[in-house]
């Protein structure tokens, strides 16, 4: 089993030695929670003050979510055990709806030992960028 | 961008250890063999792509989600997606 995020929020910060896709500058950030029951928390850039994105731990949404590391990602990140992944993905909003859509296809995957990531892109076509999440209420 | 055109069987080398070998040409598609070292990492450029625009879309509307979650969190359980296997 993987890590929670329990293991990453806190004023430590995470570091991305490549960035994240379109943010290639972008190495250090925070996670910090959102909600109190600790569905939700908020990654936020420490090189960019404007990027920020909501993110979620996927099995509470997409119980059989299952995403496969290679070997050269798991090497990047170091992980010798799979239980030192931390693994958690993007939030996005709609403009004109309450929806929000989870990037399945692009997971941020932490080693918790080490606090170092990545925003790994999976190799599965299947895998929707923009998974939607159903409203509540 | 250096153009090169290559048969099938022909290979490219990228570097010092990238190769990349013509499989099979079907009609308009070209299987293409990439051999790297395992800390190179290779993926569809245009999944790539779309990984960058979600990123972009997320941090667009990172205040109204943060706002969308904190008012009506979402309910856990919604159905999983399909996987090709």
């Amino acid at each position: 089993m993987v890590q929670s995020t329990e293991a990453l929020t806190g004023d430590r910060e995470l570091r991305f030695p490549d960035g994240i896709p379109g943010f290639a500058d972008a190495r250090r950030f925070l996670l910090t929670d959102l909600t109190d029951d600790r569905t939700f928390q908020l990654l936020q850039s420490l090189d960019d003050p404007d990027l920020s994105m909501v993110v979620s731990v996927p099995w509470l949404f997409f119980p059989d979510y299952a995403p496969e590391l290679d070997d050269a990602e798991q090497r990047a990140l170091d992980l010798e055990r799979a239980e030192d992944a931390v693994v958690f993905c993007a939030v996005t909003a709609d403009e004109d709806e309450d929806s929000l859509y989870l990037n399945l296809l692009g997971p941020f995957v932490v080693n918790a030992r080490t606090r170092v990531g990545r925003q790994v892109v999976l190799d599965d076509p299947s895998l929707p960028a923009r998974a939607p999440v159903s409203g509540g209420g | 961008m250096l153009v090169l055109t290559r048969r099938v069987g022909e290979s490219i080398i990228i570097g010092d250890d990238i190769i990349v070998t013509v499989l099979d040409v079907r009609g308009d598609q070209v299987r293409v063999g990439i051999a790297a070292p395992r800390s190179v990492r290779v993926h569809r450029e245009e999944v790539v792509r779309q990984v960058e625009r979600e990123n972009a879309a997320a941090a667009a509307s990172a205040k109204r989600a943060a706002g969308l979650v904190g008012r009506r969190p979402p309910r856990p359980g919604s159905p999983p997606p399909s996987r090709k296997d």
